[in-house]
């Protein structure tokens, strides 16, 4: 008992204690300046039914963390497969490629917006390939897809790591045998690597999806929620309704929806494990 | 025949490993680029920052921001402050995470599995959603501007239960028998824990301690809540508080700032990366 | 037992939370007498802002000790400085002054958030409550006669030129328009979008202007009469045809290049740079200009209802939720008294009118010539309005702010003011 006590005591005073004032103060009215506060039962949340924004809020947020768990793990098990071998100057690339998990957020994010401004570095360079690049962050149709790159590329090299990891763990004989069977590299891969690693698929997309779920400094930064709402993800909704706004309650409600909507998307994930995971986890 | 067989082949693999070498350096461009120009930009003078298109290479080279990045902020204390929080809560986290992830693995205790789930789902409770109800509590307990809420969260707090699972998935898959052999002989939990298990799992140690070190020294938005003098500044949120006179940011100096953090972790990781990745691959992040 | 003392442990640890939110939610009051310690919130963290406070701070320390123990003066951390004083002050930790935006001011004032200090600055001994020009301190008024707030800061808008650039281009100088009726946006445009395109610069820069901050480009409508809501804050006006007419230019301006596409949440391209035509920006920014190349410091130009000079401002007040705000607003009265308003216009142009010369000015914008502060500053300030305010602005400047994208993206003027309409007018009317 006394192994668990600080860890689960420590959750449990700064997760979830927390987390029952939250529900609390979503079923009030409290405008945070005046000290005012007023139990107005589930008004916030016949609100958050009506409201458009939220509604707007809730796609994008759906949208981004779908894009960037795709678009995450698909270049963090190509990364990891292209990296997995003894080669000369292997361990740099592998750096260049962690580099961005240890560059502050803000950093990252501050350097992408001069980057894709629309006289930006990459539109100057599509500019030399005879492409007009549209206003990336100003573009309805780009700036949620500019936003996904930008957070895949900040972490994507901590899933690589993770799935490099779990490839050199991947017998060598098996792959060889496999080769010798006359089975083709992608065959091989779907029918023996995925399946060997699908216990660390499951478990960054847990985390991957969390993460994203959470985002705010890039939208912050980058696009301000905008143009329109189309990433007015719920971090940034609820952190504007709460500061900007000034309505603490009505933020407390956002704030419990977006944990359900996190904790039914990992429950989602994990329920699925049974049928594609070997390995219990 | 055979040697012909074996020509075409090295040839082909030299052919593929070009290949690679050439995807790799593509590949490559979007990670690194921001980062090289984020470093080159902290030579240019603050106004070149600006020009459009963005250059990479400065037109006109200077120090000036490196040495603002010193004059206009206690830099070094700042420096030391993320240094000694990030060392307190790795450690603190790979001890109490082991505990704790060894206890979900091997010991049954009263309410074992509801803990569990208490944990996995602490862990989706965003910080922006409970940081009012935590603020007030670090408020009451004087806390406030101190550098305790900033140890105290990322050791115990939701964030901290990856930690607890990685531990927990090292030990589950860890044969038993040493463990058993030492308690048939008298040796009690704690002696076991602390002499055979924890030693044995260093790979999980690894791997634990970077993700804590580098979640403490990334860690911006706690201290932009609790803290308020420079002298106890972390250095995420250093490196967005210089400003000029005007309150006009100094991008030139923000930039250098960044690059001094970034800087030596990226060294440590290219010197400890082999057995980073060899850490997970043992434990139960492995496939 | 060991669970249950663990159970023990985490009950406590519940109400060490709940007492601190009850302690936050009763407030302050003060019990105690003798000297007090107070602190103010302050968006700045520049050092020289702060030794500056400091001394002022200490010197009233040495004259008032029998009231005032310490006074503190704390930067809010967060970027976003109404957020930070937010956090703070809903976690139970209230600051006894602190400084005030002016998007804020009327919102803080009307929900009675500030404390009123007018009976004490009209009664403070060589204060001179009516040097503040009546239009400065107007919006830190109630209706009462309260005052809310010093406007430590009241600086005007103007447009910076850079007179290299326009000379390569083969353009004229603006300099020389100025008080002429030639001198309107409609030629600064043109200008603009003719340097854009021959050097590839930036044309006409709105600094301060980013999606989230709608009300620096909604601002210049008022040279054209147009206006985001009636005077009384209560009717949406975005639909007007005055507005109507500015946005459409503006979007015809962003078309032709004179002024650039906005791209995100991103900083745009500084005048500093060198690369930027025209300018629009308040005095403090021509601290970060040199003598790379030349420029100057010119009043707003005219749109078609003529001329409306505009400035930006912030307050210093009293938080009513402070428990010493007797103390505090003495303090107040000794940190903007005349002596110290003028220390403090080495950093923010004061809103004193004896105070309104260029010797007081150019202390704090040293690179602007006399003929400059005068034309663009002193001429200017009596005049100007305050950028636009509203007392529920909060509530609706996301809504405004997704409703205008589509306006710099090139959609239908028409359709998105009017949508905004629909959304705010509830909100305005109350």
């Amino acid at each position: 008992m006394a192994f668990v006590a600080p860890q689960v005591l420590g959750v449990i005073v700064l997760g979830v204690i927390p987390f029952i004032f939250v529900v609390w103060y979503s079923f009030n009215e409290w405008r945070p300046l005046t000290g005012q506060m007023e139990f107005i039962g589930l008004d916030n949340y016949s609100r958050l039914a009506a409201d458009p924004t939220f509604s707007a809020s809730i796609v994008a947020s759906l949208l981004f963390s779908a894009g960037v768990l795709i678009l995450n793990l698909v270049i963090a098990i190509s990364l990891a497969v292209l990296l997995n071998r003894r080669l000369k100057g292997i361990t740099a690339f592998r750096t260049i490629f962690f580099s961005p998990v240890v560059v502050s957020v803000v950093a990252w994010s501050v350097t992408w917006g001069f980057l894709l401004a629309p006289d930006g570095g990459l539109n100057g360079a599509l500019e030399l390939l005879g492409i007009d690049g549209p206003n990336w962050l100003a573009d309805p149709s780009t700036a949620l897809i500019s936003l996904v790159v930008v957070q895949v590329f900040k972490g994507v090299g901590m899933n690589m790591v993770l799935f490099l990891a779990a490839l050199q763990s991947v017998p060598e004989e098996i792959r060889e045998a496999a080769q010798l069977d006359g089975a083709s590299p992608w065959r091989s891969f779907w029918s023996i690597t995925v399946p060997m690693i699908a216990p660390t698929i499951l478990l960054t997309g847990i985390l991957t999806t969390i993460g994203s779920l959470e985002v705010f400094a890039p939208v912050q930064l980058l696009t301000g929620g905008g143009p329109g709402n189309t990433t007015n993800v719920l971090p940034f909704f609820l952190y504007r309704t709460a500061f900007i706004s000034q309505q603490f309650g009505y933020a407390s409600a956002i704030g419990v929806v977006l944990f359900a909507i996190i904790l039914a998307l990992t429950m989602l994930q994990w329920s699925t494990r049974r049928k594609w995971v070997h390995d219990e986890v | 025949m055979r040697s012909d067989a074996a020509s075409a082949a090295r040839k082909r693999s030299r052919v593929t490993t070009v290949t690679l070498y050439v995807l790799l350096v593509a590949v490559s461009f979007p990670f690194l680029y921001p980062t090289l120009w984020m470093f080159f930009s902290s030579f240019k003078p603050a106004n070149e920052i600006f020009l459009q298109p963005p250059t990479l290479l400065p037109r006109e080279w200077t120090l000036d921001g490196f040495v603002q990045v010193f004059t206009a902020q206690p830099f070094l204390q700042q420096y030391g402050n993320s240094m000694y929080i990030a060392v307190i809560v790795t450690v603190s986290s790979i001890l109490l995470s082991a505990m704790a992830g060894y206890a979900f693995a091997r010991i049954r205790f009263p309410l074992r599995n509801s803990a569990f789930v208490l944990m996995l789902a602490a862990m989706m409770v965003p910080v922006e959603v409970t940081i009012i109800p935590i603020f007030t509590a670090v408020n009451a307990m004087g806390l406030n501007d101190t550098h305790w809420p900033l140890i105290i969260l990322p050791i115990f707090g939701p964030t901290s239960v990856v930690s607890v699972f990685i531990f927990r998935q090292h030990f589950l898959s860890f044969p038993r028998d040493y463990e058993e052999a030492a308690r048939l002989d008298g040796v009690s939990r704690a002696g076991v824990f602390f002499r055979i298990a924890l030693p044995l799992a260093t790979p999980a140690i690894a791997a634990v301690g970077i993700m804590a070190f580098l979640r403490s020294f990334n860690m911006y938005f706690e201290a932009l809540i609790f803290l308020r003098t420079p002298e106890k500044f972390t250095l995420g949120l250093a490196i967005t508080r210089y400003q000029d006179f005007y309150g006009e940011q100094m991008w030139n100096t923000q930039l250098g700032a960044a690059s001094l953090t970034v800087i030596p972790i990226l060294v440590v990781f290219l010197i400890a990366q082999k057995q980073f990745v060899q850490g997970l691959a043992q434990t139960g992040l492995k496939g | 037992m060991r669970a249950t003392r663990s159970r023990v442990a985490a009950i406590t640890l519940t109400g060490v939370l709940a007492v601190s939110l009850t302690a936050c939610a009763a407030g302050g009051e003060s019990g105690e007498s003798g000297p007090v310690d107070l602190t103010m919130a302050l968006w700045s963290s520049n050092e020289d802002h702060l030794a500056l406070l400091t001394q002022i701070g200490d010197a009233y320390v040495a004259e008032h000790g029998d009231e005032v123990a310490s006074i503190t003066f704390e930067p809010v951390t967060n970027p976003d400085y109404v957020a930070g004083l937010t956090t703070q002050i809903a976690g139970g930790d209230v600051p006894d002054l602190a400084w005030i935006p002016e998007a804020s001011g009327p919102e803080f004032v009307d929900s009675g958030i500030l404390h009123n200090v007018g009976d004490t600055l009209e009664t403070t001994e060589g204060y001179a409550l009516d040097d503040i020009l009546p239009a400065a301190l107007a919006p830190w008024q109630d209706e009462a006669g309260g005052v809310y707030a010093y406007p430590f800061s009241n600086s005007p808008f103007a447009l910076y030129v850079n007179k290299d650039l326009l000379a390569a281009a083969g353009q004229p100088d603006v300099t020389a328009l100025v008080g002429t009726p030639d001198y309107t946006w409609h030629t600064v445009t043109d200008i603009a979008a003719a340097t854009a395109g021959a050097t590839g610069s930036v044309g006409l820069n709105i600094p301060t202007f980013n999606p989230t901050n709608w009300s620096a480009v909604t601002m210049l409508g008022n040279a054209w009469g147009a206006a985001p809501w009636s005077a009384d804050g209560k009717t949406c006006e975005f639909s007007s045809p005055e507005m109507i007419d500015y946005l459409t230019w503006y979007q015809e301006q962003m078309t032709r290049g004179a002024i650039p596409p906005v791209s995100g949440n991103a900083a745009p391209a500084a005048f500093a740079s060198g690369d930027v035509a025209f300018s629009v920006a308040q005095l403090s920014q021509s601290g970060s200009l040199d003598d790379t190349f030349e420029w100057s410091f010119l009043p707003l130009p005219a749109g078609p209802e003529g001329y409306h000079p505009i400035v930006g401002q912030a307050g210093v007040s009293v938080l009513e939720r402070s428990a010493h705000t007797e103390q505090a607003a003495g303090f107040l009265a000794y940190l903007t008294n005349p002596e110290n308003a003028e220390l403090l216009a080495q950093f923010f142009p004061p809103p004193r009118e004896s105070l309104l010369n260029v010797e007081v000015l150019s202390q704090a914008a040293p690179k602007l010539s006399p003929e400059e502060i005068q034309s663009a500053i002193i001429d200017v300030v009596p005049e100007a309005t305050v950028k636009p305010q509203n007392a529920v602005l909060s509530q609706f400047t996301d809504a405004v702010r997704a409703g205008l994208d589509p306006v710099w993206s090139g959609g239908d003027v028409e359709t998105a003011v009017t949508g905004i309409c629909e959304q705010i007018s509830p909100i305005l009317e109350g």
